[in-house]
C-alpha cells in the first residue's frame, strides 16, 4: 500500500495531538476524526486490518480532509524543518482508496471530467505566460487585473486557458493520471518557446514547482507567482499608508514554505499587512489545499468559510483565487487590489 | 444496558438525540468511533497498537448550546444511557474514554468567547472552547489566560477544569482551579445552575470547587469565567547545574521560602537531565538542571531574578548555566512533547504524577524510584519537579519500559503494576495520586485508598446528583455501571 511509505509519519501522529489546533476542518466540522491524528489512526488500522479500506466512513473521512500544509507547517518547527508529513499520508491514503476500487462516485466522477478537459488553448504574443486556471477564470477580475497591470510596464504576455495540469487529479487520489495531465501540460508549455510562466492560482504554483518536480518532469520556463512577476514590475501605486488583512494562501506559506512575494507586492502598494485571524499558523483558505473540496463537500466549505468571515475584520486581501471564490465578497485577489491602486 | 445498534430502539434513541441538537451533530460513524476509542492513556493505545479494538461509543454528539446539553442529559436518563464528555481528548488517565459506550458528549462545538471583561479582568467562554484558541484571543485583546500547559494546543479549557490542570506558569499565576472565578455547569439530570459569580466569599460551601477536577462524573461543566492578566512587560529565565537534585531541592524551596514569587521553577532529577535536557536542549552535564523565570516590570524582574541568583548560588550550584540556558528551555518547553522527543511505542510509559510537602516531597521521589527499580529493574524512572507552591512542589515522575510485553494482557498487567506499587509508595510518604492529570480510569481503584472513609463522602455526592449513575460512570473510582 502507498500508506506503507509513511510508517513514521503514522506511527508519530496516530497518538500525537500537538498539531489539533490548526486543524481547519476539525475546527469548522467539531470532529474528532477531522483532525491529523485520527486520520493517522485510520491509516494504521487499515495497515493492521486491509479490509477497512473499504470502510465507507473511513474513505468519506480521507476526503474529508482538507490538506492544509498548516499542520505539517508546524510539526516542522519543532523538528527542523522535518516534521512529519501528514499531508503526504493523507495523498498516499486516497492513491490506496482509489487502487483499491474504493474510490466514491463523486470523486471517480470528478476525476473523469479533469481528465477529459485537460486540454489548453494559447492567445495572445510574448514571452510571457499566463495560465488562468479553472478558479482564476472564475473571477474574471483577476485576468482583467494582470492584464492591465502588465500592460502598464508594457508586457506583452500569451494567455493558456484551461484545464487540469495534475493537481486536481493527484489530490483526489489518481497518482497516474496526475502525472499524465502534468507530461502533457509540460510538453505543451515546453512547446510554446517562451521564458516566463506566470500563474494566479497558488495550487497551479505548488504543482508546477514541487509536484512536477516529484514526477521528474522539466519545465524549459521559469515557474512564477503572479505576485512575484507583479512585485517585479515595481509599479507605482497611489495608496500610501494603512492597512489590509491579508490572508495568506495555504500552498504558498505552508507548501512552500513562505513564500515572500505577496507581502513584498503589499509592501510595494503602500500598506500593512495585517495577519489575519488571531495568529499566524492557521490556514484560513477554507479549504484551498483540498483544491476540489467545494465540489465534495460543500457542506464543509461552508462552514470554512463562515468561520472566516466571523473573524475578518473588514475587507481582505488573498492570493489565492481559490479562496476568493469561496469567501465571495469583501475579499480580493492581490491582481485586483494592486489594479485598484496602480498609477 | 444499551439496546443493540441494529434494535429499532438504538434508531429511537438517535432520533431523540437528533431532535436535541441536529442530524448533523449525531454520529455513530466508525471514524469518530476509532478517534473517541483512544484518548492518551497509554492502555487504550496499546491495545490498538496490538491490533485490538477499544471500546467505541455507540453515539458521539456534539451539542451547540448549554440547553442541548441539559436536553441530551435528560435523554440520557431517561434510557440510562452512560455520557462521557469529550474536549480535546488529550488526557493521559483515560477519563474520557466511552468504557460502557453509550454516549460521548463531545464539547468542542461550544467554543465560544462570550466576553472579555477588562474592567475585572476576566474572561467568559464555552468550555469546549481549545485552550490555545482562548489564549489568542485573549492575547489578541492584549491580555493572557497565563495558562500554558503543555497540552495549551491539543485540550479543551473543559478538559483542564475537569481534571485540574495546570500551566508552565503556575507558580505563580496558579492551577485552573485558582483561576476560576465561577461555571456553569448541567447536573446529571439535565438541570442548568450556575456557581456564585466570585470565587471568593463566605455564603456556604465553594460550589465551584466540587465540580473542578470532577472528571465529567458529577456534571457538565458548560461556561467558565477565568481570570486574565496583562501581558508582563518582561519575563526571564535563568538555569543552573547543581551536583545532585537534594541540593538543588534546597535551592528551589528556598526560591519559595522567599517569597520572590517565581513564575516558574522546575528541577529535573540526574538521569532526565542526562536524558531529556541533553536531547532537546543540547544541554550534555551531570547533574540536576534548575530553572527558573519571574515576569513583571522590568526592574521587579531584574531585582527577583538578582536576588533568586544570590539564593542558588548560596545552595551550592556545580556551574551557573546562565540567562541564556533559561531562556532556551522556556523557548522549548513545548517540544519535549512532540515526537520523537515523547516517549512512544513500543516502549510502555507513564507520569506518575505526585505532589507533597517540602518536608516529604523528597521521599516520595525516593519512594516511588524505588518501588520501580527494585520491582521492574528492566524499567527507567526519572523526574522533575515542575510545578512549585509556598509549601511543596509536585513531582513529575516517569517510568519508561523500552518495550512492553506484546501480549495486550500482559502489558496491561505489567503497566497496571508499575502504578500500583509506585503510588501506594507515594501514599506512604505523604503523597497523592495525582496533581493535575487526573484520575480517569488509570487511578480510580486506588482512591478508596487515598481517601479511605472520605470517599463515602463523594460517593454520597455522586449518588445525590447522579442518581442514575450516568455520568462518566466506572471512573474516579466510583461504580461502574
Amino acid at each position: 500500500m502507498n500508506i506503507d511509505q509513511f510508517t513514521e509519519v503514522i506511527a508519530s501522529c496516530r497518538f500525537c495531538f500537538m498539531c489539533r489546533h490548526l486543524s481547519a476542518v476539525g475546527q469548522a466540522s467539531c470532529r474528532e476524526s477531522d483532525t491529523p491524528r485520527v486520520r493517522a489512526l485510520i491509516a494504521d488500522s487499515i495497515r493492521k486490518h486491509p479490509e477497512k479500506l473499504a470502510d465507507a466512513d473511513f474513505i468519506d473521512t480521507a476526503y474529508r480532509s482538507d490538506l492544509s500544509g498548516a499542520n505539517r507547517f508546524h510539526c516542522d518547527g519543532y523538528h527542523d524543518g522535518k516534521g512529519y508529513d501528514e499531508v503526504g499520508l493523507q495523498l498516499a491514503l486516497r492513491r490506496d482508496i482509489v487502487e483499491a476500487g474504493n474510490a466514491p462516485e463523486a470523486v471517480k466522477t470528478l476525476a473523469d471530467e479533469f481528465e477529459a478537459g485537460a486540454s489548453w488553448q494559447v492567445s495572445g504574443s510574448g514571452d510571457v505566460l499566463y495560465f488562468i486556471d479553472h478558479y482564476t477564470a472564475g473571477t474574471p477580475a483577476i485576468a482583467e487585473s494582470f492584464g492591465r497591470l502588465a500592460a502598464k510596464k508594457g508586457v506583452a504576455f500569451r494567455t493558456i486557458t484551461g484545464g487540469c495540469i495534475g493537481k486536481a487529479l493527484g489530490v483526489l487520489g489518481f497518482a497516474d493520471r496526475a502525472e499524465a495531465a502534468a507530461k502533457k501540460f509540460a510538453k505543451f508549455v515546453n512547446g510554446l518557446g517562451a521564458k516566463t510562466l506566470v500563474v494566479s492560482n497558488p495550487a497551479a504554483y505548488d504543482a508546477l514547482v514541487n509536484d512536477f518536480k516529484s514526477y521528474g518532469i522539466v519545465l524549459n520556463i521559469k515557474v512564477m507567482h503572479s505576485s512575484e512577476f507583479l512585485a517585479g514590475l515595481k509599479l507605482d501605486y497611489r495608496l500610501n499608508g494603512g492597512a489590509v488583512n491579508y490572508l495568506e494562501s495555504d500552498f504558498l506559506k505552508n507548501y512552500v514554505k513562505n513564500y515572500p512575494y505577496p507581502k513584498e507586492l503589499l509592501k510595494q502598494i503602500g500598506v500593512e499587512c495585517k495577519p489575519f485571524g488571531t495568529n499566524e499558523e492557521e490556514s484560513y483558505t477554507a479549504g484551498e489545499g483540498a483544491v476540489v473540496l467545494p465540489r465534495l463537500h460543500p457542506e464543509l466549505v461552508g462552514m470554512l468559510a463562515e468561520r472566516v468571515k466571523e473573524l475578518a475584520e473588514g475587507p481582505l486581501v488573498t492570493a489565492s483565487p481559490y479562496t476568493r471564490k469561496v469567501l465571495g465578497a469583501d475579499i480580493l485577489t492581490l491582481e485586483e487590489f494592486a489594479a485598484k491602486y496602480a498609477k | 444496558m444499551q439496546p443493540a445498534k441494529d434494535s429499532y430502539m438504538f434508531q429511537m434513541i438517535r432520533c431523540e438525540l437528533v431532535d436535541a441538537v441536529g442530524a448533523e451533530f449525531v454520529n455513530s460513524g466508525s471514524a469518530d468511533g476509532l478517534g473517541h476509542s483512544i484518548d492518551y492513556y497509554w492502555i487504550p493505545e496499546m491495545w490498538h497498537d496490538r491490533g485490538n479494538e477499544p471500546q467505541r461509543p455507540d453515539f458521539v454528539v456534539h451539542p451547540g448550546s448549554t440547553e442541548e446539553v441539559a436536553k441530551v442529559m435528560k435523554i440520557a436518563n431517561q434510557y440510562k444511557i452512560p455520557v462521557t464528555p469529550w474536549g480535546g481528548g488529550s488526557g493521559s488517565q483515560g477519563g474520557a474514554l466511552p468504557i460502557y459506550g453509550g454516549i460521548i458528549l463531545d464539547m468542542k462545538r461550544m467554543n465560544k468567547v462570550v466576553e472579555i471583561d477588562t474592567r475585572t479582568l476576566s474572561v467568559t467562554c464555552e468550555t469546549g472552547i481549545n485552550a490555545q484558541h482562548l489564549e489568542w484571543a485573549v492575547e489578541k485583546a492584549g491580555y493572557s489566560t497565563m495558562h500554558f500547559p503543555a497540552s495549551i494546543a491539543c485540550a479543551t479549557i473543559g478538559g483542564f477544569l475537569a481534571h485540574r490542570g495546570t500551566g508552565v506558569l503556575s507558580t505563580k499565576y496558579g492551577k485552573i482551579e485558582d483561576m476560576v472565578m465561577s461555571l456553569e455547569v448541567v447536573t446529571p439530570t439535565g438541570e442548568i445552575i450556575n456557581t456564585l459569580p466570585v470565587p471568593r466569599h463566605a455564603s456556604g460551601p465553594d460550589l465551584t470547587m466540587l465540580f473542578l477536577g470532577s472528571e465529567g462524573t458529577l456534571g457538565v461543566m458548560t461556561k467558565v469565567t477565568l481570570k486574565i492578566h496583562p501581558v508582563p512587560e518582561s519575563r526571564k529565565f535563568h538555569a543552573f547545574l547543581f551536583p545532585d537534585m537534594h541540593t538543588a531541592m534546597n535551592a528551589g524551596a528556598g526560591l519559595m521560602h522567599s517569597r520572590l514569587q517565581p513564575c516558574a521553577i522546575r528541577l529535573y532529577d540526574g538521569p532526565e537531565t542526562a536524558r531529556l535536557i541533553k536531547r532537546v536542549l543540547g544541554i550534555d552535564r551531570e547533574g540536576a538542571y534548575l530553572v527558573f523565570g519571574f515576569d513583571g516590570p522590568e526592574e521587579i524582574v531584574d531585582l527577583q531574578m538578582e536576588r533568586a541568583c544570590e539564593i542558588c548560588r548560596a545552595a551550592g550550584p556545580k556551574e551557573d548555566l546562565g540567562g541564556e540556558s533559561g531562556e532556551a528551555w522556556w523557548k522549548n518547553r513545548y517540544k519535549f512533547f512532540y515526537p520523537p522527543y515523547m516517549f512512544h511505542m513500543p516502549q510502555a510509559f507513564g507520569t506518575l504524577d505526585t505532589v507533597a510537602t517540602f518536608s516529604k516531597i523528597e521521599n516520595v521521589y525516593w519512594a516511588m524510584k524505588k518501588a520501580v527499580e527494585e520491582n521492574f529493574p528492566e524499567a527507567t524512572f526519572i523526574g522533575h519537579f515542575s510545578h512549585w507552591y509556598d509549601w511543596g512542589c509536585m513531582l513529575y515522575a516517569r517510568f519508561i519500559f523500552e518495550k512492553a510485553p506484546e501480549d495486550p494482557a500482559e502489558a496491561a498487567a505489567l503497566y497496571n503494576r508499575v502504578w500500583d506499587l509506585a503510588i501506594r509508595a507515594a501514599i506512604r510518604e505523604g503523597g497523592v495520586i495525582n496533581e493535575h492529570h487526573g484520575v480517569g480510569l488509570k487511578l480510580g481503584r486506588l482512591m478508596k485508598e487515598l481517601y479511605g472513609p472520605a470517599m463515602h463522602v463523594l460517593e454520597g455526592l455522586k449518588a445525590q446528583l447522579d442518581p442514575n449513575n450516568i455520568m462518566n460512570p466506572g471512573k474516579m473510582g466510583f461504580k461502574g455501571v
